[in-house]
């Protein structure tokens, strides 16, 4: 809850996504054993975690499909348990599976969407436009839904999400198969959703991209919270940042006469990594490098922040 | 990226506090889209439309080759019997209905699972089921709508025999209400086997699994019935009090047609009962018509009506006649078909008092609801548990 507590104001604390405690299990797998989650309206949430960590199983359940266990889901301080066409309305959900309807356009599968949230039939055909232009595919809106190319078949899911206006966000991995392009359509649109004052909730492998658009992040491994935090507090914790040099051995000697810890990474090109704690560290270092003459080829974050606690959660594993 | 206009207002709630009649429109609206759904992909499947013209081609021929037979038969009859010899009801329609009838029957028994039986998990293998459950539908709908859309097409195929039982009807014999009441009937099987057939696919992990589960089911409800009513006769050994039947002279009456829909008195039995009422062993096959009645092909031979023919000595008994009344004898029992039984005389050929397709029909149907009625279960979501094997997306 530290997220709530930190970033929103406490009469919200109610909105948005949360679990506590929450357990599932099936048969003798335990997918997800003891979660507590939280995502905050306005913000974009990163559920992270390596295969099998018990995100997809996590989501179903915030989404409505799974029952948990134990431990107790809120969306927007709905029980999904007990009121779950009021919450189905909230909750918008992408899954990984695509699942699409192939012989039906894009056009019908967002026009049957909207029935079956019971959207008033006149604004449909309006809204399902807009949506259709809005994850581009208006061109192909009325080609069959498995001609579409499979970053096409996640854009049309994503409008399927969309398509009753929902207040709560559920992407199990929206950026796979998606190309370059349209990741950085989608990491707009998704801060511009999450401005307009959504709780969106996003599962991913890709952590940079998490970097670009997450406000905060929670780390599941094995079925459990390792971690929650927001990015400032990620951004807090330093990070490590790779050098590379022109004459490696002048690099190294600089760093061991400023008394830095260093490590020389086995890579393509020679390079060496260090920790360092905050940016204006980092400028001082640079600073202080060209200045006694060593020719940096390149000064630049090894990995993102997230990417960062994610690394050393896998160290501190068992 | 382009803008979408947010002005549109939001999503209607669940209705129900407007009124009931509010629930139901929006209830029967949801299975309307689940329909609408299912048919759209139905239909543009090439394969259903192959299966059909294959279906229509089939039956076309049956009805071809029983017209040729019938044909070549009565030839050979002529050359040998006077026409005036001839059972008036003897029309060529009645044996190309009687044909068509149950070659459709047969079809739509192996058609149906077909349709019905991936309805539920070929949507969970694909990753759609999930897409709809988490909508506003409620599982009753989401099954409900599966289950018409299954009906539907198979009433598809129903619909592209229908021709060849009104060309039967048109040979003689038969009036619109026998083809009526039989399409009517082949329908509710239709839609007995779809209803099996969505159950199972709710309950099964995978679509073939659950496509032989229902054909097994099928062939239980065609053959099984059978067998078990014959090993169940073996079983309901009973007793029938009954006296002893004495042989009477018989008046020589000669063999004359009756006049159609004319039945003269009744004819009587060639003998009389006599003496003390003795226990007779018998088998009880009224405790065991039941499962004869889940028979489809009883059920439907059973509720198409024939004349009552105890009035008259000369008939000549169809294949749709012959089983309905085998299906009666049997749910009568010995009291009714057993020599002499209670000292009474029993006619050889029985009334047609007590049907059997309502008992059958209403154990299939039962049967039928109770596997939809797992298969809602099991739909229901948050789920707690799910089938071995599945994912729910």
């Amino acid at each position: 809850m530290s997220i709530a507590e930190s970033s929103i104001v406490p009469d919200s604390g109610a909105l948005g996504v949360s679990a506590e405690g929450v357990a599932r299990r099936f048969g003798t797998v335990h997918a997800v054993e003891h979660i507590d989650f939280h995502a905050p309206v306005g913000k974009v949430t990163a559920l992270i975690g390596p295969n099998g960590a018990g995100k997809t199983t996590l989501l179903l359940m915030l989404a409505s499909l799974l029952r948990p266990d134990s431990g107790t889901i809120r969306i927007n301080g709905l029980d999904p348990l007990r009121d779950s066409a009021a919450a189905r309305l909230q909750i918008g959900w992408m899954p990984d599976t695509l699942g699409v309807w192939e012989s039906l356009t894009a056009r019908e599968i967002l026009v049957q969407m909207a029935r079956f949230y019971r959207l008033p039939k006149a604004g449909i055909v309006h809204r399902v436009a807009g949506l259709l232009e809005l994850v581009r595919l208006d061109g192909l809106a009325d080609q069959p839904a498995r001609v579409l190319s499979r970053g096409q078949q996640q854009r049309l899911s994503l409008a399927r999400a969309l398509i009753h206006d929902p207040s709560v966000l559920l992407l199990d991995e929206p950026a796979s198969g998606l190309d370059p392009g349209s990741r950085v359509e989608l990491r707009t649109l998704l801060r511009r959703l999450a401005g307009e004052g959504k709780a969106v909730v996003v599962s991913s492998h890709v952590l940079s991209e998490l970097d670009e658009i997450a406000d905060g992040a929670v780390f599941v491994s094995q079925g459990r919270t390792v971690k929650q935090q927001t990015l400032e507090e990620a951004a807090l914790q330093g990070r490590r940042y790779a050098i590379t040099a022109l004459d490696n051995a002048a690099l190294t000697a600089k760093l061991s006469e400023l008394g830095l810890e260093y490590r020389v990474e086995a890579g393509r090109r020679p390079s060496v990594t260090l920790l360092l704690t905050h940016d204006d560290g980092a400028a001082a270092l640079l600073g202080e490098l060209v200045r006694s003459g060593v020719g940096v080829v390149s000064f630049a974050p090894a990995a993102g922040a997230l990417e960062e606690t994610y690394m050393n959660l896998d160290t501190e594993r068992p | 990226m382009s803008d979408v206009t947010e002005t549109m207002p939001g999503p209607a709630g669940p209705q129900g506090a407007t009124g009931g009649w509010n629930a139901v429109v929006g209830y029967l609206g949801g299975i309307r889209d689940v329909v609408v759904l299912e048919m759209k992909q139905r239909l543009r499947s090439r394969g259903w439309y192959i299966m059909v013209g294959i279906w229509f081609f089939v039956v076309a021929m049956v009805t071809w080759l029983t017209w040729l037979a019938w044909n070549a038969s009565m030839e050979a009859r002529r050359s040998t019997i006077p026409p005036s010899a001839l059972a008036p009801q003897d029309g060529a329609g009645s044996m190309i209905f009687e044909v068509v009838l149950a070659f459709v029957l047969l079809f739509a028994l192996l058609v149906a699972p077909a349709l019905s039986a991936n309805a539920i998990n070929g949507d969970r293998a694909g990753g759609t089921l999930a897409i709809l459950q988490i909508t506003l539908l409620t599982p009753g709908q989401i099954l409900r709508g599966k289950f018409c859309a299954g009906w539907l097409a198979a009433l598809a195929f129903l619909a592209t025999s229908a021709p060849f039982l009104v060309f039967g009807m048109f040979q003689g014999g038969l009036t619109p209400g026998h083809v009526v009441v039989s399409l009517l009937m082949l329908a509710v099987e239709l839609a007995v086997v779809c209803g099996i057939g969505v159950g199972i696919s709710a309950l099964a992990g995978r679509p073939l699994f659950s496509i032989v589960v229902t054909y097994l089911v099928v062939a239980a409800l065609v053959v099984g019935s059978l067998i078990s009513f014959a090993l169940g006769a073996q079983l309901a050994q009973g007793t029938v009090l009954a006296n002893t039947p004495v042989g009477r002279p018989l008046s020589y009456v000669p063999v004359q047609p009756d006049q159609q829909g004319q039945p003269t008195e009744a004819v009587q039995p060639g003998y009389t009962c006599e003496g003390p009422l003795v226990e007779h062993s018998a088998v009880r096959t009224d405790r065991v018509a039941w499962m004869l009645a889940l028979n489809p092909y009883v059920v439907v031979a059973d509720a198409i009506p024939y004349p009552d023919r105890s009035g008259s000595a000369f008939y000549s008994v169809g294949m749709i006649e012959g089983i309905s009344q085998g299906a009666r004898s049997a749910l009568a029992g010995p009291d009714h078909t057993f020599t002499c039984a209670n000292g009474v005389q029993q006619p050889q050929y029985l009334k047609q008092s007590t049907p059997l397709w309502p008992l059958g029909l209403g154990l299939q149907v039962l049967l039928t609801g109770l596997l939809m009625w797992l298969g809602w279960r099991s739909l229901r979501t948050p789920a707690s548990r799910l089938a071995n094997g599945t994912r729910i997306a």
